[in-house]
């Protein structure tokens, strides 16, 4: 008996220490450097792994019409490139696309683990709070005085936070309208369409009188419930139309200390005129429930005649009609129109950025593929696929891409909608609520203001106590 | 080595059987509790953490965002719970008794959606509910009605959630009804026949005070669950409109993932579980003691 219990003991021991070693062995090591065991090169070289995210930008290395294009073939190509030429690691490079509105919280998720990438390709105004939290490695090192000389002093501005350049340019992101012009020609609107390589402006009277007439006169059996003008407050994507909105009767948004001041008569009056083709059903219904996204089908789908776009939203939308995935028609550019009669204009600048991994390996790595691909003069060239910041590729694109041009011509109105405060990311949840508070009558346009300007004053001066850079 | 202590040695056995599992809920349950009551007093940045006492609990106390959630949350709780409760007991005790064809037929036609992912579900009804081009917009403006946005109204969002929910979930709890009423004693049935009771009574007097326990858990179970409800906010409706269908587990998530406010976030995990606790030890002890 006793012999029996102890003989079941023993097995039991076993089994435990089976498991607590499963557990605690083969920790880690699963990203990072390994000395080099591979003796078929001959190399003595120390491998080293890094891994990179980016979201959907464009597809394709060069052009969205290679086989196979997808959003990691440039990124794919530019680490075979990288890895062949690199003599100070066996570099690997791991690529990974990530969903643009999963950002933030992957982001948050892998830096709480101590697992941020080692590279990060976005929009930049998404990612100025993780260099103001601390979480970025500088880049100023990388920029010499050729990329100076080749990126407009504009876009520097953009990527630099306190004394210190973050993220290294590659390409920008103008956004804009975009409209239908064959529901402009049904709708009688000839007069107001523009050149189809032009970014054409209305005054704020010639657009009001733009979605009358699509609401009054566009036929109802060639487009079965289709809408003048998209509007949404959903979530926080998107939200840089929003904004604009908010500045088109001439409020300034952000003050020279980075506070709100949009509760004032000018913003005020844009809130309620929102709130007034909203109302008048000169937009799509339910904006409190749609999202950009729905709204972007909706126009593809003909079901809007005028939405919101940026240069790679527009050439994926050419591309999908061209491949006859979305319904074929005359897409062409406009600008928000303001009270005052200038454009509202303004671009996201898109660059990769290196986190702080605590390896110092990984860091020189993700440093060196970044300096790479955004000065290796082949690669350097995808970046027309939005809107090249590199002087030397837009001239070379200029003539077959002529709206380079009209976009250049539009920099003159730009406004810096982040205004670079700390806290962007939390702000952008501020706004939609207030919006859709708005929409579905809980508030009226001067509360909705005022109440965004209060609680987004609020993040952002937490996010400045916060700030690592602006100490 | 040798057990003196004849308690140990009769038992030693039992507890080194149950110590594996023992050791990983130690590691993967209770030392995640503990992490977390210790950040809700830190102020979590990248690179460092702060002790700052109370104040995570107090920002959540003066945000009128929070206390929404919660009120949203027991009202969820409220009548998703009932609804389920009472639209099962009605279903199986319908058919319980009926032919075993017929019973799995309900059953698993009731069990198909718990099935189907919640994502899957939500994005579903979310296509169902779009203002503007969904299909129940789409038939209301066909019968000349005005528009219909369900999700973008605050009166209509919280019932469209609990409906959303209620489908999806209840198979579950029929399967448990008609589980526990078919081993129910079939003489009490007889007996009750032969006394001449109207079905109603059988229902009411013997099934319902029978199937007791299975009331229980259900309800246990239900509450735990809806108290973290989350995909269904997260994908219909975002919170919205004007935080009108925000949870606490929503709440959570956006204070921790979205605002990186890693303390606050734990702060409204550490008043959930205590909610959570409240709610589920009375029910629980009642069950151990009718055992």
């Amino acid at each position: 008996m006793l012999k029996k219990r102890s003989w079941q003991m023993s097995f039991i021991f076993v089994l435990i220490l089976a498991l607590v070693v499963g557990c605690s062995s083969n920790g880690g090591n699963t990203n990072g450097e390994s000395p080099d065991t591979n003796g078929a090169s001959g190399s003595s070289k120390e491998s080293v792994e890094i891994s990179v995210w980016l979201t959907p930008q464009w597809k394709g290395v060069l052009e969205a019409t290679e086989e196979g294009a997808d959003y990691d073939s440039f990124f794919k190509h530019a680490a075979e490139k990288f890895t062949a030429q690199y003599d100070k690691y066996n570099a690997k490079i791991n690529v990974e696309v990530i969903a643009g509105d999963q950002r933030d919280e992957l982001l948050n998720v892998n830096l709480s683990g101590g697992t941020p990438p080692d590279v990060f390709f976005e929009s930049v105004f998404a990612m100025g709070d993780y260099a103001h939290r601390g979480a970025l490695l500088p880049l100023t090192d990388l920029v010499d005085a050729e990329a100076r000389g080749d990126i407009a002093e504009g876009y520097w501005e953009n990527v630099t936070f306190g004394d210190d350049v973050y993220f290294y340019p590659f390409s920008h992101n103008p956004g804009t309208f975009a409209y239908n012009a064959d529901m402009f020609k049904a709708a009688g609107l000839e007069s107001f369409i523009g050149g189809e390589t032009e970014i054409k402006t209305w005054t704020l009277a010639e657009y009001e009188q733009i979605l009358d007439g699509l609401k009054n006169n566009l036929p109802k059996d060639q487009y079965s419930n289709a809408y003048p003008m998209a509007l949404y407050a959903l979530n926080n994507q998107g939200d840089t139309w929003n904004l604009a909105y908010l500045r088109m009767f001439g409020n300034p948004f952000f003050d020279e200390n980075g506070n709100i001041v949009l509760d004032d008569e000018k913003g005020v009056k844009a809130a309620e005129w929102l709130k007034k083709m909203y109302d008048g059903g000169y937009t799509n219904p339910g904006a409190e429930s749609v999202s950009s996204n729905d709204a972007n089908a909706m126009f593809q789908n003909q079901q809007l005649a005028i939405s919101f776009t940026n240069a790679v939203l527009f050439n994926n939308a050419k591309a999908d009609m061209e491949s006859g995935k979305a319904p074929k028609f005359d897409i062409r550019l406009a600008n928000i129109p303001s009270e005052g009669g200038d454009p509202l204009t303004f671009t996201y600048v898109v660059g990769a950025s290196a986190f702080k991994t605590g390896d110092a390996k990984r860091e020189e790595v993700a440093k060196d593929f970044i300096k790479f691909f955004s000065t290796d003069p082949e690669l350097v060239k995808s970046s027309k696929n939005s809107v090249p910041v590199r002087s030397s590729v837009a001239n070379e694109y200029k003539d077959q891409y002529p709206l380079f041009e009209a976009y250049d011509k539009n920099s003159a109105y730009m406004f810096a909608f982040t205004g670079n405060v700390p806290g962007y990311s939390e702000l952008r949840q501020v706004l939609f609520p207030e919006l859709q508070a708005m929409y579905v009558n809980e508030k009226t346009p001067a509360e909705a203001v005022k109440d965004y300007q209060t609680k987004g004053n609020e993040v952002i001066a937490s996010a400045k106590e916060n700030s690592t850079i602006m100490k | 080595m040798k057990l003196r202590n004849p308690y140990l040695r009769e038992n030693i056995t039992g507890y080194l059987f149950i110590l594996p599992q023992f050791l990983l809920f130690l590691l993967f349950i209770v030392y995640p509790i503990i992490e977390g009551i210790r950040l809700s007093f830190y102020k979590v940045q990248y690179q460092k953490e702060t002790f700052v006492g109370f104040d995570n609990y107090a920002t959540l106390f003066s945000d009128p965002v929070f206390f929404k959630s919660i009120v949203n949350t027991v009202i969820f709780v409220v009548f998703i719970v009932l609804l389920t409760v009472v639209f099962s007991l009605f279903v199986a005790s319908a058919v319980f008794d009926k032919n075993a064809k017929y019973v799995s037929f309900i059953r698993g036609s009731y069990y198909i959606p718990v099935m189907v992912s919640m994502v899957v579900m939500s994005m579903v009804w979310s296509f169902l509910l779009s203002p503007a081009n969904g299909l129940i917009s789409y038939m209301a403006r066909e019968m000349d009605l005005s528009v219909v946005n369900l999700l973008g109204n605050k009166n209509t969002v919280l019932p469209v959630i609990i409906f959303v929910t209620f489908a999806t979930n209840v198979g579950q709890a029929i399967i448990l009804y008609i589980a526990s009423m078919i081993g129910v004693p079939k003489d009490l049935f007889e007996a009750a026949e032969v006394d001449g009771a109207s079905r109603l009574k059988v229902i009411f007097q013997i099934l319902i005070p029978l199937v007791k326990p299975t009331t229980i858990y259900i309800t246990i179970v239900n509450i735990i669950a809806v108290l973290k409800i989350f995909v269904v906010i997260q994908l219909l409706t975002g919170g919205g409109p004007n935080n009108a269908s925000v949870t606490m587990m929503y709440y959570l998530y956006n204070n921790a993932f979205k605002f990186n406010q890693l303390g606050v976030a734990s702060a409204v995990g550490v008043i959930m579980f205590i909610i959570t606790m409240l709610l589920s030890v009375p029910q629980l002890r009642s069950m151990f003691k009718d055992k």
